[in-house]
C-alpha cells in the first residue's frame, strides 16, 4: 500500500551489474528492497508460527488481534523515526503515553463531569477528552523539544528526565489507583467487537486504497515526464497496480473474514429480528478502529516526512546538521517540532491503549520506549541519522509484535518472548548494516 | 502486591540515591512528617510512655496511608501509647536513617515495613542494641528476633483457587501468573492453588489447564506477566483466547494471581467478545471490586489490612509492657484472625530461621459478601465499587439497588 507509493517516489536505483531476472524485475518496479525484505521476513515469521501451531495461526481473527496489539507501538514508532533521523532520541514516550492515558480516564470519569459539567449524557465527551489529551501530549513534547533544541541539552538526558518524572507524575494524577468506567464511545478507539468499521466500510477502504495507488502511479508518471526523470516501463506500472490492488483488496477480504463473536451475533440477530441460520449469523467486523487510526497515521506521517518541507528538513538535518544549518534551515524549530509531533502521537497511542483496556492503570506505556525504539530500528532507522522510513518502522512494530503474539499463542512464557525479541532486534540491525555495506 | 510499580520504585530509588550522593541535603526528608519531639523523649515523665515508631518503605500504594497507618495509630493511641512514623520513599538507605531517627525519638517498639528484607538488617541490629523489639509488618525480615505479622500469601492462592473450584469444579482453566521474578507468582500462590486441590483435579482429568506446556507443577502451568503489567496480561490473554478458539475449546475459568492481571484479563475478554467467565484476583483494588459488582470478576481475595494494622498496634502495646513475644495475644475480626489462634506461631522463614508470627487469613470477596468491604472502611469507597452497577448486576444487593 503506502510502501509501494513510497517506492514510486524513490529515486531510481542504478543497477549496473548483471543480476538474476527476479532482481531485475524488482529493480524495474523500483520497489524499496529493504521494505520488501522486511515484508518477506514478516511473512516467514507468520508462516513459521503457522507451521508450529499446526495451521491454526494464520486465521483472520488471530491476525487482527496481532495487528491491534501492534498499533500503539507502531503509532509511536512513526514519530520515533523522525526523532532518530534527526539524531535525537525520545525515552519519555512510554511515560508520556501513560500520563495522557491517565488524563483521558480522569477527564472522562472525574474532571469533565465535575468541573465542566459534561456528564455521560453529553455525546462528544470522548472528543473533548481526546482534544485535551492531544494538547497535553503536544505540550509535554513542546517543553522537552524546547529544552533540547533551544536549551541545547542532549535529548537523551532531557527525555530520560521525562521518563522518570512523567511516570512519577502519573501516580499523583490518580493516587496510584487504576481508573475505570470510561465513555463507551471512547472505548471504541481501542477496537473490540463493537469497535470495528464493519464489512462494507472495510471494502470501501480497500477500494479507496486501490484507487489511491493507481492515482499515485499515474500522477507520479506524469510528474516524472514533466521534469524529465526516467519512467518505469509500462508493464512494471501495471504490475505494481495489479499486485498492489490485489494485496489491499485481499487484506480487506481477510479482515472481513473476522466475524462477530457468536454471542454478540445472536444478540444482534435478536435486536434486528433476523432469523439465525444453523451455523450462526456471520457478521463481518472488518477493520477495527485502532488499525484505521494506524493506517491514517502512517499515511499522514509518510506524507509529512516525504512531501512537507518540515519532513525534508528533518532528513536534511539528520544527514548533515552543519550543512542544514548553513543552508538556512531553522534547525531548532525543526527539532522542537519533531518532539511536538511525538507528543501528539503519544496521545493517540494512549487513546488506543486506554480504549483497549477500558481503564487507565499506572503501568500503561511501561517500557514502550524500548519497544518503540526497537520497532524503528528493526524498520531500518539508523542511529547515525538521516536514514529511516515511516512504513519501515510500522513494519518493524509488526515484526516485533508478531514474535510476541506468536510465541504467546504457542504458550511460550514472557522470558522466552523477551529472549526472542532481543535476538531478532540484533539480527535485523546486523543484517541491515551488512546489507548497507554491501550496497556501497 | 502491585509489583508492577517495582520498576518505578527502582527508578525513584535510584534518583533518591543519586540525590543523596550528590548533595545530601537534596534528598527528601520524610522523617520531618513525624512529630518533631526528639528532645521531649528524654524527659523522665515520658520514660514510661509507650512510643511506637513505624518506618514505612513508601506511601506509593494508596493502601498504606488509607488503612494500615490509621489503624496502627488508632490502636496505639487508644492503648495510651504514642505513635510516630517516617516514610522512606522506597529507599533502603533512607529507611536506615529513618529507623535511627525513630530510636532517637525514644521509640520503645519498632514496626518496620521493610523496603528490602536484607538491607534492613542493620536497622534491626540497631534496635537490638537498644533493647527495642521489632515487628516485621507485612513483609518478612530475615532475623530470628522479630515478630512477623502478615497475611498468609499461600492462603491467598488457596482462597483464589478454592473459590473458582467451587464455582467451576470441572472444565478448562487458564492460569495467569505475575512477574516471573517474584516468588509470590512462581511459588507461593501456586502452592496455594495446589493446597486447594487444583493439582489433584488436573491429575484426575477433571480440569485441563489450557496454557500449560508440560506436566511439571507449577512451572509448566500458566502464563507469566512481566512486572504484573495489565496491558501485558491483556495481550497474553488475547493470544490464549485466540488459541482456544482455534482449537475449538472453551475457557471455563481463569485463575489470575492478582488484581492488575485480572484487570487485563477482563480487558481481553471485552476486546475479544468473550463471555466473562469466573475469574480470580487479589488485592481489593477499586477497579476490581467494581468488576466483582459488575459480574466481570468472580472473586477478589482481600487482605483486610485494617485488621493487620490493629494486630500490629496491639502487639506493639504488649511488647511495650514487656510481654514476651510468645505470650502476646491479639484480638481482631475472627474472619481474618490466624487459624492457629490468637497466640503467635513459630514460622519457618525461607532463610531457615524460626520467627514468632501472626499469619492472618485473607477474605475471598464475591458479589455475595461485597458489603463486607464496603462497610470495613477500605480505601475503595462505595462509589468506586458500585460505579455503573445496575439492578441486574451481581453486586446490586451490596450496592443497595
Amino acid at each position: 500500500m503506502t510502501h509501494l507509493a513510497d517506492a514510486a517516489k524513490a529515486p531510481p536505483t542504478a543497477e549496473q551489474s548483471p543480476l538474476a531476472s527476479l532482481r531485475r524485475l524488482v529493480a524495474a518496479t523500483e520497489i524499496d528492497l529493504r521494505l520488501f525484505g522486511m515484508l518477506v521476513a514478516l511473512a516467514v515469521i507468520l508462516l513459521a508460527f503457522n507451521v508450529l501451531s499446526g495451521g491454526k495461526f494464520l486465521r483472520p481473527v488471530n491476525m487482527v488481534t496481532l495487528a491491534v496489539q501492534a498499533t500503539t507501538v507502531a503509532i509511536l514508532a512513526t514519530g520515533m523515526v523522525l526523532v532518530i533521523v534527526s539524531r535525537n532520541i525520545d525515552l519519555s514516550v512510554g511515560s508520556l503515553t501513560g500520563f495522557v492515558a491517565m488524563s483521558y480516564a480522569l477527564l472522562m470519569t472525574d474532571w469533565l463531569p465535575r468541573v465542566v459539567g459534561l456528564g455521560p449524557d453529553f455525546p462528544f465527551r470522548w472528543a473533548v477528552a481526546l482534544a485535551i489529551g492531544i494538547a497535553i501530549g503536544a505540550g509535554f513534547g513542546a517543553l522537552q523539544g524546547f529544552i533540547i533544541a533551544y536549551g541545547r541539552v542532549p535529548s537523551f538526558v532531557v527525555t530520560l528526565g521525562g521518563l522518570l518524572s512523567i511516570r512519577g507524575a502519573v501516580w499523583y494524577l490518580s493516587n496510584g489507583a487504576a481508573v475505570t468506567g470510561l465513555d463507551p464511545t471512547f472505548q471504541l478507539l481501542g477496537g473490540g467487537p463493537r469497535g470495528s468499521i464493519g464489512g462494507e466500510l472495510t471494502w470501501l477502504v480497500g477500494i479507496a486504497a486501490c484507487l489511491g495507488l493507481v492515482f499515485l502511479l499515474v500522477n507520479g508518471r506524469r510528474q516524472r515526464r514533466r521534469f524529465g526523470f526516467p519512467v518505469r516501463p509500462m508493464w512494471a506500472e501495471v504490475l505494481i497496480a495489479v499486485v498492489g490492488c490485489l494485496i489491499v483488496l485481499g487484506l480487506a477480504a481477510f479482515a472481513n473474514m473476522n466475524y462477530l463473536p457468536p454471542a454478540l451475533a445472536s444478540e444482534y440477530a435478536r435486536q434486528h429480528g433476523i432469523p439465525e441460520p444453523p451455523g450462526g449469523l456471520l457478521i463481518p467486523m472488518g477493520l477495527p478502529y485502532p488499525i484505521v487510526i494506524l493506517i491514517g497515521v502512517t499515511i499522514v506521517m509518510t506524507w509529512i516526512a516525504r512531501r512537507r518541507r518540515f519532513g525534508r528538513y528533518v532528513y536534511a538535518y539528520g544527514g548533515n546538521p552543519e550543512a542544514a544549518e548553513l543552508g538556512g534551515i531553522n534547525t531548532r524549530w525543526t527539532i522542537m517540532k519533531t518532539f511536538i509531533l511525538m507528543g501528539i502521537l503519544a496521545s493517540l497511542a494512549a487513546a488506543v491503549a486506554v480504549g483497549r483496556l477500558n481503564a487507565a492503570t499506572l503501568d500503561v506505556g511501561e517500557s514502550y520506549e524500548l519497544y518503540v525504539i526497537a520497532a524503528a530500528v528493526v524498520g531500518g532507522t539508523s542511529f547515525a541519522g538521516g536514514i529511516g522510513t515511516i512504513p519501515g518502522a510500522v513494519l518493524g512494530a509488526f515484526v516485533m509484535q508478531s514474535l510476541a503474539y506468536g510465541l504467546a499463542f504457542l504458550g511460550v512464557n514472557s522470558p522466552g518472548q523477551n529472549v526472542a525479541a532481543g535476538i531478532v532486534l540484533v539480527l535485523a540491525v546486523a543484517f541491515d548494516s551488512w546489507n548497507r555495506r554491501r550496497g556501497t | 502486591m502491585h509489583m508492577s510499580h517495582r520498576r518505578i520504585a527502582a527508578l525513584f530509588g535510584a534518583v533518591a540515591v543519586l540525590a543523596a550522593a550528590c548533595g545530601g541535603g537534596a534528598s527528601p526528608t520524610p522523617a520531618a512528617s513525624a512529630p518533631a519531639s526528639a528532645g521531649a523523649s528524654t524527659a523522665p515523665s515520658q520514660a514510661a510512655e509507650c512510643i511506637v515508631g513505624v518506618s514505612w518503605n513508601n506511601f506509593q500504594q494508596p493502601r498504606w496511608a488509607a488503612t494500615d497507618q490509621p489503624n496502627i495509630k488508632k490502636t496505639v493511641e487508644a492503648g495510651g501509647g504514642k505513635y510516630i512514623d517516617a516514610d522512606a520513599n522506597l529507599s533502603s538507605e533512607q529507611q536506615l536513617t529513618d529507623v535511627n531517627n525513630l530510636i532517637n525519638q525514644g521509640a520503645k517498639v519498632l514496626i518496620l515495613l521493610a523496603q528490602d528484607q536484607n538491607a534492613i538488617l542493620p536497622a534491626v541490629q540497631a534496635a537490638k542494641d537498644h533493647n527495642i523489639p521489632v515487628i516485621a509488618y507485612d513483609r518478612l525480615i530475615e532475623d530470628p528476633s522479630v515478630l512477623y505479622i502478615t497475611f498468609n500469601n499461600v492462603g491467598v492462592g488457596k482462597a483464589e483457587a478454592e473459590a473458582l473450584l467451587k464455582k467451576v469444579p470441572k472444565g478448562n482453566y487458564v492460569i495467569i501468573k505475575g512477574d516471573p521474578g517474584d516468588p509470590n507468582a512462581s511459588t507461593f500462590l501456586p502452592e496455594g492453588f495446589k493446597q486447594a486441590g487444583l493439582l489433584d483435579k488436573i491429575q484426575s482429568g477433571d480440569i485441563t489447564v489450557l496454557n500449560s506446556t508440560g506436566t511439571n507443577w507449577p512451572q509448566d502451568y500458566g502464563t507469566y506477566t512481566d512486572a504484573w503489567d495489565t496491558s501485558k496480561a491483556q495481550q497474553n490473554m488475547e493470544a490464549i483466547i485466540d488459541k482456544a478458539r482455534a482449537d475449538g475449546k472453551t475457557i471455563d475459568a481463569i485463575l489470575a494471581e492478582n488484581d492488575s492481571t485480572a484487570l487485563g484479563v477482563v480487558a481481553a475478554e471485552t476486546a475479544k467478545g468473550h463471555p466473562f467467565v469466573p475469574l480470580s484476583g487479589q488485592d481489593g483494588d477499586p477497579a476490581n471490586l467494581n468488576n466483582v459488582a459488575l459480574g466481570k470478576q468472580y472473586v477478589d481475595v482481600w487482605k483486610n489490612s485494617n485488621e493487620l494494622g490493629k494486630a500490629a498496634g496491639q502487639a506493639a502495646l504488649a511488647l511495650c509492657q514487656g510481654t514476651a513475644m510468645a505470650d502476646i495475644t491479639i484480638d481482631i475480626d475472627p474472619s481474618v484472625a490466624p487459624t492457629e489462634g490468637n497466640k503467635p506461631i513459630d514460622f519457618q522463614t525461607p532463610g531457615g530461621k524460626t520467627v514468632k508470627a501472626f499469619i492472618l487469613q485473607p477474605t475471598p470477596i464475591t458479589a455475595e459478601n461485597l458489603d463486607k468491604v464496603i462497610s470495613a472502611g477500605w480505601y475503595a469507597t462505595k462509589d468506586d465499587i458500585c460505579k455503573g452497577v445496575t439492578a441486574s448486576d451481581p453486586g446490586a444487593k451490596a450496592c443497595g439497588l
